[in-house]
């Protein structure tokens, strides 16, 4: 059976599109197939095509009549050539994303065993902008429209701004973030 | 294989979906950002309602779990601006304030509640956050996997909590 499956297989590789007489025959055979191998086989795929191939190869002869020449089919690609100099931006956002998360997971029992000023304004600058990054997502996902975009960012940045410097005049003026945290704890 | 029968029935019908047509394929020329702003201002525009989904879609725990990492994260970051924000006008010392709770308390239950409650967002997130890097490594997606991770991950968030709120 394998062998049998694998053999059309490969003839069906090598038949090209633009062969309309061999493709009827090959689509009736892949029809046969699927309906086979849908008895054995498990998944979704069988399912989804079963109903599709019992009409489809009759459908396919008369179009193939109709439109001997190439179907293009649109698909999203953006090759990085396309695109101007700011097309790693979003990947490199997405890493930097993932590296500060490491980061900030590193210094929660850093923290714990130093608690001292520059683990503090590290643990400032590390949450701040993991917070910051954070809701700009949640941005991305609820807010639309062009206008709406720009006010909640500049909105949120605000809010970034003022919370870095509201913990760094903490950790300056008061007793710091690590000290704050054992003193809550402590009663 | 099956992908095969349907790349071979695919080019006969007008669309598929599955990438082994490169060959015929021509790029949109737009970035997905711009044909998802396009689809937002068209849509609002015709004054569209939205379709229902997480009204009427059954919830799952991964989808609550989902929900919830992020509402811990906007939780706990609006607490940290708070914080700064009350750091930044309010004039006494954070252990004048600290006190000033404490004489207010209502016994040691309300404390170690309230160390609870601190304590609970902060592991969901973080121990979430862990299964959440293990995805982008490309590890953990099956769904068998992904149900087991999740109670691996609140099972260990409630028990942190209770054991910080115990400290």
């Amino acid at each position: 059976m394998k062998r049998f499956i694998s053999s059309h297989r490969s003839r069906a590789a090598l038949v090209h599109p633009g062969d309309s007489s061999h493709l009827g025959l090959v689509v009736r055979i892949m029809a046969a197939l699927v309906r086979i191998s849908s008895v054995c086989c498990r998944g979704v795929s069988p399912l989804l095509f079963r109903s599709c191939s019992l009409i489809r190869p009759l459908a396919v002869q008369k179009k193939d009549r109709d439109c001997p020449y190439l179907i293009s089919a649109k698909i999203h690609a953006t090759p990085s050539s396309y695109a101007g100099s700011g097309s790693k931006a979003a990947s490199l956002h997405w890493t930097g994303e993932r590296i500060l998360s490491i980061v900030l997971l590193g210094l929660a029992p850093v923290a714990y065993f130093y608690p001292v000023p520059a683990v503090d304004y590290s643990l400032a600058a590390a949450l701040t902008l993991h917070g910051h990054w954070g809701l700009g997502q949640v941005v991305t996902d609820y807010v639309h429209g062009d206008f709406k975009i720009k006010m909640a960012n500049a909105g949120l940045f605000l809010l970034s701004t003022v919370t870095f410097a509201g913990l760094c005049y903490f950790n300056y003026h008061d007793v710091g973030i690590c000290k704050a945290v054992a003193l809550l704890w402590s009663k | 294989m099956l992908l095969m029968t349907v790349a071979r029935q695919g080019l006969c019908l007008s669309r598929s979906q599955f990438g082994v047509l490169y060959r015929h394929a021509v790029p949109m020329g737009t970035t997905a950002n711009e044909e998802m702003n396009k689809f937002w201002a068209k849509n609002t525009q015709l004054n569209r309602p939205v379709s229902p989904h997480v009204s009427i879609y059954k919830w799952s725990i991964p989808m609550m779990m989902s929900i919830s990492h992020r509402g811990t994260g906007v939780a706990l970051s609006s607490g940290i601006s708070a914080f700064a924000l009350a750091a930044l006008v309010l004039p006494e010392s954070y252990p004048y304030y600290l006190d000033l709770i404490h004489s207010m308390t209502f016994g040691p239950q309300f404390l170690a509640f309230s160390k609870f409650a601190l304590a609970f967002p902060v592991a969901y997130h973080t121990f979430n956050g862990i299964r959440h890097l293990a995805w982008d490594l490309g590890k953990g997606f099956k769904i068998p996997e992904v149900y087991r991770s999740g109670y691996i991950v609140t099972a260990v968030t409630v028990l942190t909590s209770i054991g910080l709120a115990a400290m």
